[in-house]
């Protein structure tokens, strides 16, 4: 019990901010607490939480996707196009493969070429959103299929779609990351590649795949924000890379790979949908919004790297209660033993 | 100048490694200091150089008591040291002057704005000294490892010496190259700088000291001049006293064939050929860099392999990459535990049963319950102490990290199960702990092929011993012949 706990804790650090920013938000304002305000926080969330999904797979292996926003982009003008004249299963399927396909590349460019993800997924933005506002000529594609639309608009047991999606979507690849094979190939390799390869994990398969299913994930994004406006814009996607990583990040995901896990993500999504909400309820000027969100991902990051210096500062304040229980940081010894020497 | 230790004892955590080193050097002479792995000659190489501090003991020059806090304490009072690993102090990106300049802490250069043509000038000065033919505006990144090494004696030239220990310093160079490192070792001497010979090439210790000191275990075994000493004391020296009953061998070897290998070659060995049976452990020895480990990493599959026919139980198997070995049957335990063999953030269970899972699964999911079984079933048989499968595997001791890698192969039945330095860095007891795995591995039958540079384990632990230098196998050893002495004879270049 106290393993999970303790395996949890990264994660219950974004739990336990996620509750004190409500708690917050409910002393300030009698709008956050209803039940109509939290279904629009968690719709709002929807998209940034399923890049945020893909985006933790790829983290966890110790890269990064700076294209997630690029894909939801084309994906969705490519199925608002593909819909024109044909039917939603294959508008959804072109989508997909879009995402799939510039998943695959990135994958590819990371493994076979060698390339640094940041630089091989930021090159992959530029190319996406250049050729989805070559596509649309720069101009919003409108939707009339109603049946692509019931994605964004319609609700299920008074619970709006997109919110469904990203519960089946957080469930199926927080099942997949968790319990399978491929997702412990994805911890092993993200802690220690070179390991990993030993072995015996095709580790370059394993990271094409993480890759894929962000794809995936953001053409799925990109469908639930096509559906809600009506209309596929093509820079719809524009800036939703750092909302996702932050999420992840706020979530427990280390940046140096193998830690991490898709309950923290979806946790991380919902902090961030809840003080856009809040600063929206309190009448911040949004142009100041930007700057309360990038000090709750200091604070977030802060915590996560200095969790020995506050737990230090705590029990200086409050003088220790018997022994801690709490797992103590990687004891890596200073390496004595100097191979080969001699 | 002469520098004096007086009584250096050394530990890390458990293992005491220097256990009362008294030693002096003078000025132009040459002491050479040999001993096995382990025996502590690069510990006291950081001692001397203020890199350690001694737990007890004392420092001494002429008759002066110094404390070497630090490195530079030990620089400031003309203590230098060419490590063998000397790429940790070169800066590959820039210029051969720059590189021989770094800290320039006389301002030399310029106090803000450095005069490159000035350093240049320096530089060659320094250059031709040694006799280095290379442009001072080169980057270090583009030498040869050989001049890499040249040029850190340049460096060293740059500065007032009194005493300069050189370790392995030929380890990387060819002869030509080696003899003009030789020439400036004896200019150096003749100028009055004291110096300190680590090698392993007897020839090279018989040539340039003009004493020299064996360390064993932590003490120094001979120390005698020279012209005093034949090869084979000095070898008598380094391997000491017959090994203790610390390892329980048993010898499982049976007649069947397991492993075949015929004219295996590759980037750093070649024309390998050997056979290993069933229950049987194969030794594999010789010097640092004769290719050793090469050729577990070829067999694996993680090193390319360019020619050579290898069958496993029969059957043909061709090295291509890992996971292809081990669906052959095929394991390997990397030397470096945490570099290569462990995911540290991950828990026992899971690195237990990393390379098993294949077989773990039920479409893409991994039956938890059996796989809990399994693991903690391997958990009790190698007697791994953690809290549970489920700690994080980097919060273990070393030892039970190493059983932890025994295990993940022990997990995949393997027919054969190839190891590095399986106990490098592990405690007494645990030690014995791997010994005893190995043992049961070889009872089931397992074909097992040991590299270690612990050379009372190899020749202890091996039924059969290949030595190699060079990327060749050069001996077999089996046994009356599977001492110590003949292995570092055959591995030494000193051997007939």
């Amino acid at each position: 019990m106290t393993s999970i706990i303790s395996s949890l804790s990264r994660e219950l650090r974004a739990v336990w901010m996620l509750l004190f920013v409500c708690v917050i938000l409910f002393i300030a304002t009698p709008l956050f607490l209803t039940g109509d305000n939290l279904l629009n926080v968690l719709l709002a969330a929807s998209v940034t939480a399923l890049l945020a999904a893909g985006q933790t797979y790829v983290i966890i292996l110790a890269e990064i996707d700076l294209s997630v926003g690029a894909i939801l982009g084309i994906s969705s003008i490519v199925t608002a196009f593909t819909l024109q004249d044909h039917s939603l299963a294959v508008g959804l399927l072109a989508g997909w493969s879009v995402g799939a396909v510039a998943g695959l590349v990135n994958g590819i460019l990371v493994t076979t070429l060698r390339m640094p993800s940041f630089i091989a997924t930021l090159a992959m933005m530029s190319v996406l959103s250049g050729l989805t506002l070559q596509f649309s000529q720069g101009n919003p594609v409108s939707i009339r299929s109603e049946a692509f639309l019931n994605i964004g608009q319609s609700h299920l047991l008074g619970v709006p779609a997109p919110v469904w999606i990203m519960l089946v979507a957080f469930l199926l690849f927080g099942f997949l990351l968790a319990r399978s094979r491929f997702g412990r190939y994805v911890y092993a390799v993200g802690d220690n590649a070179d390991a990993a390869r030993l072995a015996g994990i095709k580790v370059h398969r394993v990271k094409i795949l993480a890759f894929v299913i962000s794809g995936l994930l953001s053409a799925t994004a990109g469908f639930i924000l096509a559906a809600r406006l009506g209309t596929a814009q093509p820079t719809a996607g524009t800036g939703l890379e750092l909302a996702a990583i932050a999420a992840v990040i706020i979530g427990g995901t280390s940046l140096a790979g193998g830690r991490g896990a898709l309950a923290g993500t979806l946790i991380g999504a919902l902090l961030l949908g809840v003080i856009d909400n809040g600063l929206n309820l309190l009448d911040v000027s949004p142009f100041l919004q930007g700057v309360v969100k990038g000090l709750v991902i200091l604070l977030a990051i802060f915590l996560d790297r200095n969790s020995d210096r506050v737990r230090a500062l705590v029990r200086l304040v409050r003088p220790s209660r018997g022994s801690s229980s709490g797992a103590p940081h990687n004891p890596i010894n200073s390496l004595t033993t100097t191979g080969g020497n001699s | 100048m002469r520098i004096e230790l007086h009584d250096i004892h050394k530990r890390f955590g458990e293992t005491e490694v220097l256990s009362g080193i008294d030693l002096t050097v003078e000025s132009s002479e040459v002491v050479a200091l040999v001993g096995e792995n382990g025996a502590g000659k690069s510990t006291l190489t950081r001692v001397v150089s203020g890199a350690h501090q001694p737990e007890s003991g004392w420092i001494s020059i002429d008759g002066e008591r110094v404390v070497l806090a630090s490195p530079q304490d030990a620089l400031a009072l003309g203590i230098q040291v060419i490590y063998q690993e000397f790429g940790h102090n070169i800066f590959p990106h820039l210029t051969v002057a720059e590189n021989l300049f770094t800290l320039d802490a006389g301002t030399e250069f310029g106090r803000f704005f450095v005069n490159k043509v000035k350093m240049a000038r320096q530089a060659r000065k320094l250059l031709d000294v040694i006799g280095l033919d290379i442009d001072p505006h080169t980057p270090v990144g583009r030498l040869s490892v050989a001049q890499m090494q040249m040029l850190e004696i340049a460096k060293t030239a740059g500065h007032h010496m009194k005493l300069l220990i050189l370790d392995e310093p030929t380890a990387a160079l060819d002869e030509q190259e080696s003899e003009r490192l030789f020439e400036q070792i004896e200019q150096l001497r003749r100028s009055g700088v004291a110096i300190v010979y680590i090698s392993h090439r007897l020839e090279e210790v018989f040539r340039l000291s003009q004493r020299v000191v064996v360390l064993r275990n932590g003490i120094v075994a001979l120390e005698a001049p020279t012209a005093s000493l034949d090869k084979h004391q000095v070898v008598s020296a380094m391997v000491g006293r017959t090994i203790e009953d610390f390892y329980p061998k048993e010898s499982h070897g049976r007649d069947e064939v397991v492993l075949t290998c015929r004219g295996l070659s590759g980037a750093d060995f070649f024309d390998v050929n050997f056979d290993v049976r069933a229950g049987e452990v194969l030794g594999i020895g010789g010097v640092f860099g004769c290719g050793k480990g090469s050729v577990l990493r070829g067999l694996f599959g993680a090193v390319p392999t360019t020619a050579g026919q290898v069958t496993v139980a029969g059957a043909v198997y061709r090295p291509s990459t890992p996971d292809r070995a081990i669906a052959a049957g095929v394991g390997y335990i990397p030397p470096d535990r945490q570099a290569e063999g462990l995911c540290l953030q991950q828990s026992l269970s899971d690195n237990l049963s990393l390379a098993s899972l294949p077989s773990l699964v039920v479409g893409p999911l991994v039956r938890r319950s059996r796989e809990r079984r399994t693991t903690n079933a391997v958990i009790e048989d190698l007697a791994i102490r953690a809290p549970s499968g489920s700690a994080e595997v980097g919060t273990l001791s070393g030892g039970n990290q190493q059983k932890a890698l025994f295990g993940r192969w022990v997990m995949t039945n393997p027919k054969v199960l190839m190891m590095e330095e399986p106990t490098r860095g592990v405690d007494v007891g645990a030690k014995a702990e791997i010994y005893r795995i190995i043992n049961e591995q070889a009872a089931l039958g397992v074909a097992i092929i040991l590299v270690s540079s612990d050379l009372p384990e190899l020749v202890a632990m091996s039924d059969r011993l290949l030595v190699m230098r060079r990327g060749g196998v050069v001996a077999e050893l089996t046994g009356d012949d599977l001492t110590e002495h003949t292995l570092l004879e055959h591995a030494l270049e000193s051997a007939a």
